[in-house]
C-alpha cells in the first residue's frame, strides 16, 4: 500500500512539474474503517467502507492553491493538475508562499512511535459485536429501573498517509485508532431525561478501558445528573474534570497559532514570555509519545517534529508557528498545529482536593459557549456536582462561567494526578477559585 | 457520542473546503447550461443505469430488510480567499460516491463506496446488507420520478462563473471594510460554493434527483483603536445564483462586519443572573433552533430520548407562538428540493399556536408513527446515513411592535446577534453564544454587550415567550451549519423579535 502511494505521489510531483507547476506538495491518504453501533440489545447501525483521498498544494509563478479529489486514476488525475494550474495561475501573487527550505527538513527523528496495534488484523467482525454488546449490556445493567435509552459504539480505523514535495521531503505514517463509547438516558422528574455518557479512544486496543467500565461509566454520569437544578449565582471555587479541560484550554491556545498572531486576532501575541497563567501550569506539546494519538515525526510542512514546553510554570515560551505565517511574522517556524499536549500533574487526587477546598463545584460537562482569540473574553455553560468538604450534596445543571483567559488561567491554584490518557490532550482535572458561576 | 460533536451549531464556516472554479474534472467538456439543468446526470455522466442501480438493491436487500436505497452524489466546491489584501488563495474539493443503505425496522445498514462501477457497489451493498439476517427476496420494483419544485433556480451553473468573476467580489469586500474606518486594520474575505448534485433510488421505487447549489460571501474584521482589538464577521449567501452577488451584496457584507466589530470598542460583558431577555429579528432563531428545534427532530423522540417526546398534541407555548421548519423558501441555505431520501421539499409546523403538532421525520421515524415523512431526512454526504435534520427554522409573527417589547423591560438584555448555540436533548437545556446585544434599563435600549452565554431550557423558555413581534427576518447567511452525530448540513432560520421573561445570562460579576 504504501509503495504504491509514494509511486503515485511521485508521479504526480513529476506530472505537475513537467505541466509548468514551479513547486508541488502531495499528500496522498487512505482509511479503512468500521463502525456498529447497538441499541435495545441489536444493531442499530453498521457502517463500514474504504476512502482515499489526494491533496496537491501548487506553487506557481510566486502564487498558490490547494485542490483535493478522491478520484485517484491517472487520466483523471492528469486533467486535475492542469486545472489545478489554471486555477491557480490567475490569483494575485503571495511573496510569503513557499515550500520550506530544504535544510529545515533535516533532523527527523527515527523513532517507532507504535501507532499502529499488531492485532488490527485479528481484531474480526463478531469482536467488534461482542465489545458493544458488552458495553452496552454494562450500560443497562448499571442504569436499572431509571433507563430510557442506551447506545453503545465502537469506532475503528486504520489509516495511511504519504506526503511528499519537489524539494525532496518524503514521509509517510501508518495508524490505527479505536473507539469505544456509550451513552444513557435516564428519566427524571416531569420531562427531564438526563443523559450521560463515556467515551475512550487509543491507537492499540489493549488501552482502551474494559468495555464494562465504559458502560457503566456512562450509566454512572447520567445517574449523578438526576434532579440537577440551578442555584443561586455564586463566587466560588470549580474544578474541571480531566476529560473536558479540552474544551477551556483550546480557546486559550486558539490565540497561540501564527495566523491568528499576524492577523491581529490573539491576545497572546504580545505575551511571549511573560506569565499567562498561574505558576501550576506547565503545557507540553509531545509528538514522540508512544502510541499517541496525534504522535508524528513530521508536521504538515514537512518540518521535523520535536518535543515543545509552550507554557512553563505559567511562562508563555512558544506559539505555534508553521512555514507561511513564520515568513510573514519574519521569525523562525515551529509547528503549525498540535501533537499531544500534556499538562504536568499534580500530587494529589480529586477527592483529596474536594475535601480540602469547602464549597465548589465539580464541572463535569460543558455546553454551547464560545471564546473570543482577538480579546480573550470567553463564556460558557456548565453542568456538574456541588460539593461541600468533599461530600456530594447536589447535581447542577443551566449555569454558566464567564471570564477573560488572560484573568482565567491566573485563578489556576492546583492541578489534581488523574491524566485523562484517552485523548490526544492528555490533561488533569484542574481547580480554580473564585469563579463566578452564574445561575439563578 | 461526544456531546461536543453530537450537535453543536457552527455560525460562520468561514474555512469551509472548496473548489475548482471551472468544472467537474470528470466533465466531457463543458456543458452549455440547457444540459447541464437536463435530468439523468449520473446516468449520462457515469452510465448510472436502473438496471445496474436495481441490482445493487437486490444485494442491499439480499439479506431481508424492509427497504434499501442507493445516494449518488458528485460535489464541486470551491473557495477563493482573500488575506492581507490580495485574493492569493484558492482550495477545492471534489467529492463523488454513492451511499448504500439498508433498512429494518431501526436499524440501518451502510456502506459506500468512491468507485461507480458495478464490483465496488455490490460490495458496498454486501456491507449494508449485514444489518438483516434472513433471506431476501429480489424486489420487483417499478421506478417513478418523484415531481418537485425548483426553490433555487440557477440561470448559470456556478462551476461555469469564471475565477475572474469572482475575484472583484472579494476584493470589494476588502476595499470596502477599509474605507469604512481608519480602525480597520485587518480584513479577510472570501467567496465559496459548492455545487452538490444527488440521485436517490430505492427500493420502494422512488428515483429523485437534484441540484443542490450553495454559496456565501464573507468578510472577518479586525478594528485597532486606543491599543485594544476588536473582531467580527458577516456572511451573505444561500443557494442563489451568482447573479445574487450584486454591488449591494458587495457594501452590505463590509459595512455589517464592519460597524459589528465597531459597536464592540464600548461593549461590556453584562452581570450575571436570571433576567428577561429580548430576542432581536433574524439570526436570534438560533435559539429555536437548539432550545426547540432539536429536541423535535423524531429520531431523538422514537428513541424517547427528547425532552419533548412526550408532548405531542399538548400545550408548550402560549396561544401566539407557531414554529415552523420550511424547506420551500426560495435561495435559503436550508431549503431543499427533495430531502437526501426522495421526499419532495416541504413546510412542515412544529408548533401551531402553541400546541405541538408534528416532529420533524425522516423514512424511519414516519414509519415508527405511522405518518408521512416530512421530508427532513438528509446527510452531510454519502458517507453518511439519514437523519431527521432541520431545514429553515423559523417563528411565524406575533402582534407587538417591537419597540413595545423593549419598552415593556425594566432590566435585561437585547440579543442582537448570536454566534452558536448547543443543546441537551434529554434535559432540555441549551445554550447559546451572544457575540452582541444591548442592555435594556428602564425600557430603553442602552450599553452594548458581548461575548456572553445565554442558558436556558427548551420546555421552559417556549412557555416563558411572553410576546411576539411583528417583524419577522429569516437569517441571509449561506455560512451556517448545523452539527448532529458528526455529520454538518446547512441550514437557516429566522425569528420576530420577542420577549422571554426569564433566562440565565452567564455574566463577569453578581447582579
Amino acid at each position: 500500500m504504501k509503495e504504491e502511494m509514494l509511486n503515485l505521489a511521485d508521479w504526480v510531483t513529476k506530472t505537475a512539474r513537467a505541466s509548468g507547476a514551479d513547486d508541488s506538495r502531495v499528500t496522498i491518504n487512505s482509511e479503512r474503517f468500521i463502525e456498529i453501533s447497538y441499541r435495545e440489545r441489536k444493531p442499530e447501525n453498521i457502517r463500514e467502507a474504504s476512502t482515499r483521498g489526494l491533496n496537491l498544494e501548487i506553487y506557481v509563478t510566486g502564487r498558490y492553491s490547494s485542490q483535493s479529489t478522491s478520484d485517484l486514476r491517472k487520466e483523471s488525475l492528469k486533467k486535475f493538475i492542469t486545472n489545478a494550474l489554471t486555477t491557480t495561475k490567475l490569483l494575485a501573487e503571495d511573496p510569503y508562499r513557499s515550500l520550506p527550505d530544504p535544510k529545515y527538513y533535516e533532523g527527523r527523528e527515527k523513532f517507532n512511535l507504535e501507532l499502529t496495534d499488531p492485532e488490527y488484523l485479528n481484531f474480526s467482525v463478531e469482536n467488534r459485536h461482542n465489545l458493544v454488546k458488552t458495553i452496552e449490556e454494562a450500560c443497562l445493567s448499571r442504569g436499572g429501573e431509571r433507563v430510557i435509552s442506551v447506545s453503545a459504539m465502537t469506532y475503528d480505523t486504520h489509516l495511511s498517509l504519504v506526503q511528499m514535495t519537489s524539494n525532496g521531503f518524503e514521509g509517510s505514517s501508518e495508524s490505527t485508532v479505536y473507539y469505544a463509547g456509550a451513552s444513557l438516558t435516564a428519566r427524571d422528574e416531569g420531562n427531564r431525561r438526563p443523559s450521560g455518557s463515556e467515551s475512550a479512544m487509543s491507537v492499540k486496543r489493549k488501552d482502551l478501558p474494559h468495555p464494562e467500565l465504559i458502560g457503566q461509566e456512562a450509566a454512572r454520569r447520567a445517574l449523578e445528573m438526576l434532579g440537577a437544578k440551578k442555584i443561586k449565582t455564586e463566587k466560588m471555587p470549580v474544578i474541571i474534570e480531566n476529560r473536558i479541560v479540552p474544551r477551556i484550554l483550546s480557546g486559550f491556545i486558539s490565540a497561540m497559532f501564527g495566523r491568528n498572531i499576524q492577523q491581529r486576532q490573539s491576545f497572546l501575541a504580545e505575551k511571549k514570555g511573560q506569565k499567562v497563567t498561574s505558576e501550576s501550569l506547565t503545557l507540553i506539546d509531545d509528538p514522540f509519545l508512544k502510541s499517541g494519538l496525534s504522535s508524528r515525526l513530521f508536521d504538515s510542512d514537512g518540518l521535523p517534529a520535536k518535543k515543545r514546553v509552550l507554557i512553563e510554570e505559567g511562562i508563555l515560551k512558544e506559539f505555534y508557528i508553521d512555514w507561511y505565517y513564520s515568513r510573514k511574522l519574519n521569525c523562525e517556524p515551529t509547528t503549525g498545529s498540535p501533537s499531544n499536549l500534556i499538562i504536568h500533574e499534580g500530587k494529589r487526587s480529586l477527592e483529596e482536593i474536594m475535601k480540602d477546598i469547602g464549597r465548589g463545584i465539580l464541572i463535569t460537562g460543558f455546553i454551547g459557549g464560545n471564546s473570543n482569540s482577538t480579546t480573550g473574553d470567553m463564556s460558557i455553560g456548565i453542568f456538574g456536582k456541588l460539593f461541600e468538604n468533599g461530600e456530594f450534596v447536589q447535581p447542577v445543571a443551566e449555569m454558566n462561567i464567564a471570564d477573560n483567559h488572560l484573568i482565567f488561567w491566573k485563578k489556576l491554584v492546583e492541578i489534581a494526578n488523574d491524566t485523562w490518557i484517552y485523548s490526544d490532550w492528555r490533561t488533569p482535572s484542574l481547580v480554580f477559585q473564585d469563579v463566578i458561576v452564574s445561575g439563578e | 457520542m461526544n456531546k461536543m460533536s453530537r450537535r453543536s451549531f457552527l455560525s460562520i464556516a468561514a474555512t469551509t473546503a472548496a473548489a475548482t472554479l471551472y468544472s467537474p474534472f470528470w466533465k466531457r467538456g463543458l456543458y452549455s447550461l440547457s444540459n447541464a439543468n437536463e435530468p439523468r446526470y449520473f446516468e449520462r455522466e457515469f452510465g448510472i443505469s436502473e438496471k445496474l442501480c436495481e441490482k445493487v438493491l437486490a444485494k442491499a436487500l439480499s439479506n431481508g430488510g424492509d427497504f434499501a436505497d442507493l445516494y449518488f452524489e458528485h460535489t464541486v466546491s470551491n473557495w477563493i480567499g482573500l488575506e492581507d489584501g490580495k485574493v492569493n488563495r484558492a482550495y477545492s474539493n471534489i467529492s463523488l460516491g454513492v451511499g448504500i443503505r439498508t433498512v429494518k425496522g431501526e436499524q440501518v445498514g451502510y456502506g459506500f463506496t468512491q468507485d461507480l462501477n458495478e464490483k465496488s457497489m455490490l460490495e458496498a451493498a454486501v456491507t449494508a446488507a449485514t444489518i438483516s439476517n434472513f433471506t431476501g427476496k429480489k424486489p420487483e420494483i417499478r421506478y417513478s420520478w418523484v415531481q418537485t419544485k425548483n426553490y433555487y433556480p440557477l440561470k448559470t451553473l456556478l462551476t461555469e462563473i469564471p475565477i475572474e468573476s469572482r475575484l472583484p467580489l472579494v476584493q470589494g469586500v476588502n476595499d470596502r471594510c477599509f474605507s469604512l474606518s481608519p480602525s480597520v486594520v485587518k480584513v479577510n474575505a472570501g467567496f465559496s460554493d459548492e455545487q452538490k448534485r444527488i440521485f436517490i433510488i430505492s427500493s420502494e421505487g422512488i428515483k429523485a434527483e437534484d441540484l443542490q447549489p450553495r454559496n456565501f460571501l464573507y468578510a472577518n474584521v479586525v478594528l485597532e483603536k486606543n491599543g485594544k482589538r476588536e473582531r467580527a464577521s458577516w456572511n451573505i449567501g444561500g443557494r442563489r445564483d451568482f447573479s445574487f452577488y450584486t454591488d449591494e451584496v458587495v457594501s452590505e457584507v463590509a459595512r455589517t462586519a464592519v460597524e459589528r466589530a465597531k459597536i464592540l470598542f464600548e461593549a461590556i460583558q453584562p452581570p450575571a443572573g436570571e433576567m428577561p431577555v429580548v430576542l432581536g429579528p433574524g439570526v436570534t432563531g438560533v435559539l429555536l433552533h437548539e432550545a426547540i428545534g432539536h429536541g423535535m427532530e423524531a429520531d431523538f423522540n422514537r428513541k424517547k430520548i427528547s425532552t419533548y417526546s412526550s408532548l405531542l398534541g399538548k400545550k408548550v407555548a402560549e396561544p401566539f407562538v407557531t414554529i415552523v421548519d420550511d424547506g420551500t423558501i426560495p435561495g435559503l441555505a436550508g431549503s431543499i428540493n427533495v430531502d437526501d431520501e426522495g421526499t419532495p421539499g416541504q413546510k412542515t409546523i412544529l408548533v401551531h399556536r402553541g400546541i405541538l403538532t408534528s416532529y420533524m421525520h425522516d423514512k424511519i421515524s414516519a414509519r415508527h408513527y405511522k405518518v408521512n415523512p416530512t421530508g427532513n431526512g438528509r446527510r452531510e454526504s454519502y458517507q453518511h446515513y439519514v437523519l431527521p435534520r432541520m431545514r429553515n427554522t423559523y417563528m411565524e409573527v406575533g402582534p407587538e411592535t417591537p419597540g413595545d417589547i423593549i419598552k415593556s423591560v425594566k432590566r435585561g438584555i437585547y440579543v442582537q446577534d448570536v454566534s452558536n448555540g448547543q443543546v441537551r436533548i434529554g434535559e432540555g437545556d441549551f445554550a447559546f453564544y451572544v457575540s452582541q446585544g444591548r442592555m435594556i434599563e428602564e425600557g430603553k435600549l442602552t450599553a452594548p454587550i458581548k461575548d456572553i452565554n445565554i442558558m436556558g431550557n427548551g420546555p421552559k423558555m417556549l412557555m416563558n415567550i411572553s410576546m411576539v413581534g411583528n417583524d419577522l427576518e429569516m437569517t441571509k447567511g449561506g455560512g451556517g451549519m448545523c452539527g448532529k452525530g458528526g455529520q454538518g448540513v446547512p441550514c437557516a432560520f429566522g425569528q420576530p423579535t420577542c420577549l422571554v421573561k426569564t433566562m440565565t445570562v452567564g455574566g463577569v460579576k453578581n447582579a
